[in-house]
């Protein structure tokens, strides 16, 4: 059983930058067994898609370079084949599904053609006969009425049914080997969910070996026979999941294990890594088992939170058709009728998959996007009949914090010229002296240097710009934030330090938040009270525990049903 | 592609210092990345000598000789004292060509930058408020490009006479349509980015978030746009000039001693418009090699290749 079906010994590849060479993988190895998965897990830069980038061959050169190693691949060094063999190769004996369902398909072919393309090309089947393979592995991805839908073009099929089709396409030819990146990343979880089975199902019946990458240890343990962790282009442990999972040895695995939000417990704050490993890797001895089975519950008291936001009945519908004389015919209803009171000092967190309305909510509430219907009342002021200077007004006290932070701060202004933006416009600090000195406190306030204020936003990591997003919203000295997804494109570690951020930051300055995100465990842990929405409308209010304890809508528990428990299956037969 | 955060944790680990770090802006990367390139120093330094040549010939401080009539000399072939020969009066080809240079420059500068003015102008609020106000704009760009744009410019010649000004307004109120197009998508792609939109939750106006937060980031095209509209009008002024429409008599032109070329090769005299022909070939070579160059540094997409 224990035959090797992809070994890769002490593999680097280096890619040349403006800044010099960079190392993206320093020498590693680790073998695939015959039929089994294996989970390749790490963070972003952490090496683990330019390692599989490597074993297909499609390291961009240049800049990319494979410097030394083998992959073994059924006994053949991948790296010596020619271009010629490795085309045999790729698509027909390994194959890959990618992580974005929405561009990896050409968007002007049918699926049809699309999977059909593999099949002529490697297994020399005529039109018809690869047609007729095609309606038969949609049907065993699992697509309903497969002989019709063979003839849809990418854009008439959803985000799931798009992976399914590149599940298809990577099966066409019944590869060995199947390395998927991050194939379910980009899809709710309930979708999440179904496509992890379908992927399992489909390596029994043909008894694949499969190369899993991923970020998220939860979706790791469902699915993993053996895990390995890399770390800044190394290889920092790997085996068995169970053994991963149960006692781990590495301090950043520890620690990776440690930061993730989960359902099970309930902590004040969250581990780190930093908790586990100092910066240059040295071990911090600390035990990993001591937040489990926290069960922390901020107290709710009417004298010190008394509601302070009110939404009651907002609805936003957008025009879909209208007939030649504008008369509306069909409304899109993002947000449809929604109710809600949130407390001060506060979290209320909004859960939902994509496209149920939660960001339009958000956004409406800060009046971002204009209400069509209903009520948004903060401290006792109805926001919806504010004029644009009270609105103004307003706006120093209400802030949003985006998810993308790349995209939300302006790419040409200075760090420290985005922070002094709102005093500017609001008048806060007398003179430009006081406002470098107020935007330098922030900085330190969310954990950067001051000394960093002339940099631009391009210079900063993803998890260091979300902190300047937040020292932004904390420049006009605000009592409410709405955080829409905030943490959602960060890596779990630097997530686990932006979110104990949040919560220090609440404490400190009696900060009421609404916390949106589709992550239920993340909500779970910075939320006093949690409300699901679905189509545009809450369908279930509780407190944090409660819902995830004694879930009463029939969405809610199949969200929370759906949700990788972040423990091995063996485990949890034990 | 990984290599993007790749490279942006090498930034990460640079030293931390005690004083104020300085950042580096997207511009600065740009001219950084720019020098590097042969053809862009080459090219910038050819645009720089033209520049310079228009200068002191507007200053009269070289070629002073350009309207010295001399008619004993008239038509005179390339010698070492007129190293393109003489026109019809005696005059210097040279000395003429070379204040040709401060004509094209003119019309190139003010007529591209007329036209991204209006461009640039109507473009930012008709794609930035969209609705009743971007039908205006709409309607007003392709009411003004179903004109055939010669037509335009040939009749606001004819209309406010010859004169260089006439030509740089003629110009600049036609050229600006195919700018205003573009800034105008641009400020659509960029009106609901997060940027702008948490600019709007931290109280920032239409005006400021017009013209302090999406202009710098659609500003790269507007220099691209107009360093080709910067050869569009050089062109069009020589066209004019052909036409005879172009500038004042007198003046010297590329266009007018192209004009003049027409009855001159019969007679051999080909110096005129070889002058005329190797100047304007130069600058509009080298302006457009620089172009090129300065798109590539400033794409944001074409960063690591």
């Amino acid at each position: 059983m224990s035959e090797t079906i992809l070994s890769v010994k002490n593999l680097a590849v280096d890619f040349k930058t403006d800044d010099g060479v960079v190392r993206a993988v320093k020498g590693v190895s680790f073998d695939i067994p015959k039929g089994k998965t294996v989970g390749l897990v790490g963070e972003s830069g952490s090496g683990k898609s330019v390692s599989s980038l490597a074993v297909m061959g499609l390291i961009p050169n240049p800049p990319g370079e494979v410097t030394s190693g083998e992959i073994l691949f059924d006994g053949q060094d991948l790296l010596k084949v020619s271009d010629a063999e490795m085309r045999r190769v790729r698509g027909n004996r390994i194959s890959m599904i990618f992580q974005e369902p929405m561009t990896s398909l050409n968007p002007v072919f049918t699926v049809g053609n699309q999977i059909c393309e593999s099949l002529i090309l490697h297994q020399g089947l005529d039109k018809r006969a690869a047609k007729q393979k095609a309606i038969e592995l949609l049907d065993q991805v699992g697509i309903p009425n497969p002989s019709e839908r063979v003839d849809s073009y990418p854009h008439e099929m959803s985000g799931g049914q798009r992976q399914r089709v590149m599940i298809a396409m990577a099966i066409a030819c019944e590869p060995e080997l199947l390395i998927a990146d991050e194939p379910t990343t980009a899809l709710d979880v309930t979708i999440q969910k179904q496509i992890l089975e379908l992927m399992a199902d489909l390596q029994k019946k043909y008894g694949m070996s499969v190369l899993f990458i991923t970020h998220d240890l939860g979706v790791i343990a469902d699915i993993a026979d053996d895990v390995v962790v890399m770390y800044r282009g190394d290889i920092v442990e790997k085996g068995n999941t169970e053994q991963i999972f149960q006692k781990p040895q590495h301090p950043y695995t520890k620690g990776l294990l440690a930061c993730r939000p989960s359902l099970e417990s309930n902590p004040q704050r969250l581990p780190m890594v930093s908790d586990f490993m100092t910066d240059e890797g040295e071990e911090i001895p600390n035990d990993i088992e001591a937040t489990k089975g926290d069960k922390f519950v901020r107290s709710i008291s009417e004298e010190e939170n008394p509601i302070i936001l009110q939404l009651k009945g907002v609805q936003k519908h957008f025009p879909l058709q209208k007939t030649l004389f504008g008369k509306v015919t069909k409304w899109v209803k993002a947000v449809d009728g929604v109710t809600l009171n949130v407390r001060k000092g506060r979290t209320l967190g909004l859960v939902g998959e994509s496209g149920c309305g939660k960001t339009t909510l958000g956004r409406t509430v800060l009046r971002l996007i204009e209400p069509t219907g209903g009520q948004v009342i903060y401290d006792g002021k109805d926001i919806t009949a504010l004029d644009p200077n009270e609105m103004r007004e307003m706006r120093k006290r209400m802030q949003i914090i985006f998810q993308d932070p790349y995209a939300s701060l302006n790419p040409r202004m200075t760090v420290g010229a985005a922070i002094m933006e709102p005093m500017v416009i609001h008048n806060l600090g007398g003179s430009k002296a006081e406002r470098v000195k107020m935007a330098g406190d922030l900085m330190e306030r969310v954990g950067l240097s001051r000394m960093m204020l002339n940099r631009y936003p391009h210079e900063f990591s993803g998890g260091q710009r979300q902190r300047i997003c937040i020292a932004r919203a904390l420049a006009v000295k605000p009592d409410f934030i709405i955080c829409d997804e905030s943490v959602s494109a960060l890596d779990v570690s630097v997530q686990a330090q932006i979110l104990n951020l949040l919560l220090d930051l609440q404490e400190e300055y009696g900060l009421t938040y609404i916390f949106i995100s589709h992550d239920l465990a993340v909500v779970k842990f910075i939320s006093d009270e949690v409300a699901v929405m679905y189509n545009g409308q809450v369908v279930e209010m509780n407190d944090a525990i409660g819902i995830y304890e004694n879930p009463q809508h029939d969405y809610t528990k199949k969200l929370l049903s759906a949700i990788p428990k972040g423990i091995p299956k063996t485990m949890l037969q034990q | 592609m990984k290599v993007a955060s790749i490279s942006s944790t090498a930034i990460d680990t640079k030293s931390k210092q005690d004083e104020l770090e300085k950042g580096t802006s997207l511009w600065a990367d740009a001219a950084s990345r720019m020098k590097k390139k042969p053809v862009a120093v080459v090219s910038f330094w050819f645009v720089a000598f033209y520049l310079g040549l228009a200068l002191l010939c507007a200053l009269d401080l070289i070629f002073t000789s350009y309207s010295v009539v001399n008619n004993d000399i008239a038509y005179q072939a390339p010698t070492w004292a007129h190293w393109f020969g003489t026109d019809v009066f005696g005059r210097d080809v040279l000395a003429r060509a070379a204040h040709g240079t401060v004509t094209s420059l003119t019309v190139g500068f003010f007529g591209a930058g007329i036209a991204m003015f209006i461009g640039t102008f109507f473009g930012a609020i008709g794609g930035y408020f969209g609705g009743k106000i971007d039908d205006l704009v709409v309607w007003l760009y392709t009411t003004v490009d179903t004109i055939p744009g010669i037509l335009l410019v040939v009749s606001f010649s004819f209309v406010m006479g010859p004169s260089l000004k006439t030509v740089c307004l003629a110009i600049g109120l036609t050229a600006w349509v195919g700018h205003c197009r573009i800034i105008r998508g641009e400020y659509i792609k960029h009106r609901d980015q997060d940027y702008v939109q948490g600019a709007a939750a931290l109280g920032a106006g239409h005006i400021r978030r017009i013209f302090l937060h999406i202009l710098p980031n659609v500003f790269h095209l507007i220099l691209i746009n107009f360093s080709l509209g910067f050869v569009g009008a050089i062109k069009s002024e020589v066209i004019l000039s052909f036409l005879g429409l172009g500038v004042e008599p007198g003046t010297p032109s590329w266009g007018v001693m192209i004009n003049d070329a027409k009855q001159e090769l019969f007679r051999g005299v080909w110096w005129g418009l070889a002058a005329a022909t190797i100047f304007m070939f130069f600058l509009v070579l080298a302006v457009n090699l620089f172009n090129s160059e300065l798109r590539d540094a400033l794409d944001p997409k074409l960063k690591n290749k």
